[in-house]
């Protein structure tokens, strides 16, 4: 005789998306006290981060001694400073997203992944941002104290500050998912270092990480501020410094743009690799 | 000496090999590192050209700052590519293999592996100094040497902060801070910076010696100048020598097993 086993009607029902996204919840609250645990190493990095803000205080204070105007284009010192700040903010707290994705697509790991009751695309977004929330907040408190000490107090309006962490979320998923498709190519080249070397310096250098893009030469200027890489950097911070309503709403369509675009690549990059992975027993 | 040039080169060559096992990962890894060295010389090309801030800079300065440190940066990291990893085969017990075999321990730990974007790095230096310098024979064989004397300040430069590990356990991430710090502060005009800072990259962070050295010499070659640099990489070297082989003494082995094949 065999007995029936009678489901329960919680059980039975599919989780609903509360509690789908309670699973991330929890993903995103682990990363963060992980990447807590190693607060030391992530302290380290300031010391990269105190050397840039060094470079560029001194730099910028020698180009603005040069010249006859206490303005180089819209940027005073002091918003040039806290602009610089926080893109190297956002720059130097970027964690290496793809080369966990490239170690676990090498190692099978991505099998087992595969496996549990999440979606590996989510599961790894909730994982980068607890990571890139710890590291982000560290790095602001570190750049923001010295273009304190250099500068005075940052030139933020209200309307800035309420923008603030809508950019500065849009900016690091897009990061998200720029990194994880390199990390995906691990299944089709032999590494993966080399794109996202470049990648980081496109950021950097037309991201306006050294100079707001409308102090480059023209026409360099112009083609920065209309590539993705503007989205990521200059874009947050240009909004968050000096804020004016149709540059914020023109940013967001870029942003929402640039994202839409990425997720269409990393659904699609995904779809093929899943096609592509092995299982053989356990 | 000969010797020891023999073991360098039969090293060098069996790294180079071990590396060209992944033949199109060994490439892309150079052709991007020179690809992003070229970007940043670009940005800043373009941005002295717009912000002249240092008195009496010209193009081929900017260019001689990136050249000379890229190359011996790369020069340093494809012979010795282990020196950015020191700390971490320290704390390991990593040392264990290399204290029983009969060459010197520290030549030997440093030689033990490539950085393939080193490579770049050196290939991006000689070529930018050739086709934008376009040197005489003497500027050129100047540069050879200054790049030889660059690369041994960051080498000694390495061992200096991955000797740390004896004393202060796992230092890898400060160790790659610290060296991040130096190359940063070596590619940008030493004029640039003033007070404490200039003081601090002559002494503790030795970026005056990568950057401004270099230029002065290609600019107008003095012989007090070579001399002061040539001194002073002599100087860091034996200080990286002595600084290892006192940590050396502290290190407990980490009984690891393992296999040396070279």
């Amino acid at each position: 005789m065999t007995q029936g086993i009678t489901l329960s009607a919680p059980v039975r029902k599919r989780p609903g998306r509360w509690r789908s996204f309670g699973k991330y919840w929890a993903v995103f609250q682990i990363s963060m006290a992980s990447s807590l645990a190693y607060i030391s190493e992530i302290a380290f990095r300031a010391v990269t981060l105190v050397a840039l803000m060094v470079i560029f205080v001194q730099l910028w204070q020698t180009t603005y001694s040069a010249q006859a105007n206490s303005h180089l284009g819209a940027f005073t010192i002091r918003d040039i400073i806290w602009y610089l700040a926080l893109v190297e903010t956002l720059a130097t707290s970027v964690p290496a997203l793809n080369r966990r994705v490239d170690g676990e697509v090498r190692s099978g790991d991505l099998a087992y992944l595969l496996g549990r009751p999440c979606n590996y695309v989510f599961y790894q977004y909730a994982h980068y941002l607890g990571e890139r929330v710890v590291r982000l907040a560290m790095a602001l408190l570190v750049a923001s104290t010295l273009a304190l000490l250099f500068v005075g107090p940052p030139p933020i309006s209200f309307w800035g500050l309420l923008a603030a962490p809508l950019v500065i979320f849009l900016s690091i998923s897009i990061d998200f998912g720029a990194l994880f498709a390199i990390g995906l190519l691990a299944f089709w080249t032999e590494e993966t270092e080399s794109f996202a070397l470049i990648y980081s310096r496109l950021v950097l250098v037309l991201g306006g990480v050294l100079v707001p893009l409308e102090l480059f030469p023209e026409p360099l200027g112009s083609i920065a501020r209309v590539l993705p890489f503007a989205a990521l950097l200059y874009g947050p911070a240009r909004t968050i410094i000096k804020f004016d309503l149709g540059q914020f709403g023109a940013l967001l369509v870029q942003q929402g743009l640039t994202l839409a675009v990425l997720a269409f690549l990393v659904a699609g990059i995904y779809r093929l690799v899943v096609r592509r992975v092995n299982i053989n027993g356990g | 000496m000969r010797s020891y040039l023999r073991f360098l080169g039969g090293y060098l060559s069996a790294n180079l090999q071990a590396a060209m096992e992944y033949r199109a990962g060994f490439w892309s890894q150079v052709a991007s590192m020179a690809l992003n060295d070229g970007l940043w010389l670009g940005f800043w090309f373009l941005f002295f050209q717009r912000y002249p801030v240092v008195q009496g800079w010209v193009v081929s300065d900017i260019i001689i700052v990136w050249a000379v440190p890229a190359a011996g940066f790369g020069l340093a990291t494809g012979i010795f590519g282990r020196a950015q990893r020191l700390a971490s085969v320290i704390t390991s017990g990593g040392l264990d293999s290399y204290l029983t075999m009969p060459k010197n321990v520290l030549l030997h730990v440093l030689v033990s592996a490539t950085s393939a974007s080193g490579w770049g790095d050196l290939i991006f230096g000689l070529v930018a100094f050739t086709l934008l310098i376009r040197p005489t024979p003497f500027d050129f064989l100047l540069y050879l040497a200054l790049v030889l004397m660059v690369a041994i300040i960051f080498t000694a430069f390495l061992v200096l902060l991955g000797s740390l590990a004896f004393w202060l356990g796992n230092s890898e991430g400060l160790s790659q801070q610290l060296m991040g710090a130096l190359i940063s502060f070596s590619t940008y005009p030493t004029a640039i910076f003033h007070g404490a800072v200039k003081l601090l990259l002559f002494t503790v962070l030795p970026a005056g010696f990568i950057s401004y050295f270099p230029v002065e010499l290609l600019r107008s070659f003095r012989w007090p100048l070579l001399g002061a640099l040539f001194a002073f990489t002599v100087g860091i070297a034996a200080l990286a020598w002595a600084v290892f082989h006192l940590g050396l003494r502290r290190y407990e082995s980490g009984n690891r097993l393992g296999a040396q094949a070279l």
